[in-house]
């Protein structure tokens, strides 16, 4: 029978309640309320919190602690390479005249090409540290207004922060004022209050003395 | 049957705790007995300066003779004398010395009870703390009766309240806390004892939603009744809430009402209404989610009572005894020490509507119970009645 009334708060907020994790652990019998227990679980649900760390500085993500060695490096292997490159070299000394004889420009196109190519090399140059010298000016005159705008927002942040102060100040006068009010309008209740007792006091006294006087009359008249 | 009830201060505009208590119990039980209050003619609390006429007052019915104060109290005085036996060893004599200082001073009244104690049955003394209950306790101890109203204060240590709580014929207590704590004090377990606490009237009828149209608030709030105070738990309580709207995802506010005497934090969840009249104080409570009690200490809390009577749970101070023992005797309240525990019991009243409610029913059967009129009546009766049966 007792099962059936002895619900957690997590059955109240299958019913639409909003009810956090934290409560869930309470377990409440609603037809027999035991307060003592109550509190039990609530001081007991406490101490089972774990206790707050303090918090660590946080630690940058591309720290590496001095006790980690360096990384190996693995060992070249090209000393086969080498060798081999050094023996051809000598099997082709003997050949030399000739393949340079080869090698060497004697075409006249060739030479004309290598013309244009160094004109168009001067050209490129010249181009390029023009676009140096407009980016260098561009760059300028941004910053300029850059600094132009930045001056123009510090100055209304400025302002805006300004203004925040003031109404920040206006808002606890506000608030002072109407709990000044409140305190003014609590002490004339207070006096109304005791304004009225007090007439209601006159008013017996006044019934009570009329009542004296009556009773006075009758018996001066007896 | 002729009682009278001594008291520090009575009258209609008064509205302190033992003061209140004193007028609502001499009203209901005059249609038993023929009742007299004995007081002074003080109205403020810090210097009991004299303010109201001299001689015999008649307040709802209910006749009422006022003596003098013959020396009004110097607050800072009286404060440093207090720290100073609080804080040293001192003689008997510094104690009574402290008692002439906290007042109200007034001799006359006591010559009075001593010149009439044949005329009254027995006289019933509210506060235990003050010179009238100290001295008219003394007086006529054979026909007192001492509704004690003590808080978990180092004042109830001091040596003249331990013989003090000795010599009454019957004690009536605000709660059984308060009962536990005056026994260890003053080993007083032979005496006559019952926990009655005093009964409250709660209208029949509230109107929440015209209370929420004319102040503009929503559904989900908590709310505090009284005095806005340090001493009250009032600056803790702040904290807490604040804390608890930063972490927990909830749209629940905090409103506030009573006089206030400290700045209270500008923010957009706590509401602050000033003193509200008795209508508008049950609509507000009946149409909160649940009382929250943040004070130290307390007697006996009325406005609890009252939650409860209007079938609404309550978050107490776990610090104070009293608010926590009765959370824990009605199963009505959950109750908080430090901010984990603040947080976690006030995410599961506000997480469970079916925990309000069948909070606010034990509060409800609690209250009937315990602090309506008519239980609270029969208590003072059955004392009077034991006291006249070991006569004979």
């Amino acid at each position: 029978m007792k099962s059936s009334v002895k619900e957690s708060l997590m059955d109240e907020d299958k019913k639409g309640e909003k009810t956090s994790e934290e409560e869930r652990d309470i377990i409440i019998d609603y037809e027999n309320i035991d307060v003592a227990d109550i509190m039990d679980q609530i001081k007991k649900k406490i101490a089972a919190r774990p206790k707050k760390e303090p918090e660590l500085p946080p630690v940058e993500s591309n720290y590496v602690p001095y006790s980690v060695p360096p990384p190996e490096i693995p060992p070249e292997s090209s000393g086969g390479r080498t060798k081999i490159k050094a023996l051809l070299l000598k099997i082709m000394k003997p050949f030399s005249p000739l393949i340079r004889l080869l090698v060497l420009p004697v075409s006249h196109e060739l030479a004309e090409t290598v013309k244009t190519l160094d004109l168009t090399n001067k050209k490129l140059d010249y181009l390029t540290e023009k676009l140096h010298h407009d980016l260098f000016q561009l760059n300028e005159s941004l910053n300029k207004r850059i600094e132009v705008i930045d001056k123009a927002a510090n100055k209304r942040i400025d302002l805006a922060f300004d203004d925040i102060g003031r109404i920040k100040e206006y808002t606890k006068l506000l608030h002072s004022l109407s709990h000044n009010v409140v305190v003014e309008m609590t002490k004339l209740k207070i006096e109304e209050e005791n304004l009225k007792i007090r007439s209601r006091i006159l008013e017996k006294d006044f019934e009570f003395l009329g009542q004296r006087e009556k009773a006075l009359e009758d018996r001066v008249l007896k | 049957m002729k009682v009278a009830f001594v008291v520090q201060r009575y009258g209609l505009e008064i509205s302190g705790g033992a003061e209140l208590h004193c007028r609502w119990v001499t009203e209901h039980m005059k249609k038993y007995w023929d009742v007299q209050v004995l007081t002074t003619r003080a109205f403020d609390y810090i210097t009991w300066k004299d303010h109201y006429p001299k001689g015999d007052d008649i307040v709802n019915g209910v006749p009422v003779k006022r003596f003098s104060v013959t020396k009004p109290r110097n607050p800072e005085r009286f404060g440093r004398l207090q720290n100073h036996i609080l804080a040293n060893e001192h003689r008997l004599e510094d104690e009574l010395k402290w008692l002439d200082e906290e007042g109200p001073l007034s001799p006359s009244l006591i010559r009075y009870i001593q010149e009439h104690k044949g005329d009254f049955d027995y006289f019933i003394f509210f506060s235990y703390r003050y010179y009238h209950s100290y001295w008219g306790i003394n007086t006529v101890p054979e026909k007192s009766i001492l509704v004690p109203t003590a808080e978990k204060d180092p004042i109830v240590h001091l040596r003249i309240f331990k013989e003090l709580f000795r010599k009454p014929q019957a004690f009536v207590y605000n709660s059984v806390e308060e009962r536990e704590m005056i026994n260890r004090v003053s080993k007083n377990e032979h005496i006559l004892g019952k926990v009655v606490g005093v009964g409250t009237e709660v209208p029949s009828k509230v109107f929440v939603e015209e209370f929420r149209k004319k102040y503009d608030i929503g559904r989900d709030y908590l709310i505090y009744l009284g005095r806005i105070d340090e001493n009250k738990g009032c600056v803790e309580l702040f904290d807490f809430f604040l804390r608890f709207k930063e972490e927990a995802d909830s749209d629940i506010k905090l409103v506030l009402v009573g006089s206030t005497l400290l700045k209270i934090p500008s923010h957009p969840d706590i509401r602050y209404l000033g003193f509200l009249s008795e209508e508008d104080k049950f609509s507000a409570l009946a149409g909160s989610l649940a009382l929250v009690m943040p004070s130290f200490y307390e007697s006996l809390s009325m406005v609890t009572l009252e939650a409860w009577a209007q079938r609404k749970p309550v978050l107490a101070n776990a610090r104070c005894d009293v608010l926590k023992g009765q959370c824990l005797r009605s199963n009505a309240g959950l109750f908080y020490k430090g901010q984990d525990e603040f947080t976690e019991s006030l995410k599961v009243l506000l997480s469970s509507p079916k925990l309000r409610d069948a909070m606010g029913k034990n509060g409800e059967r609690y209250f009937n119970a315990n602090y309506t009129w008519e239980v609270i009546e029969n208590k003072y009766l059955s004392i009077v009645d034991q006291l006249e049966k070991r006569k004979k």
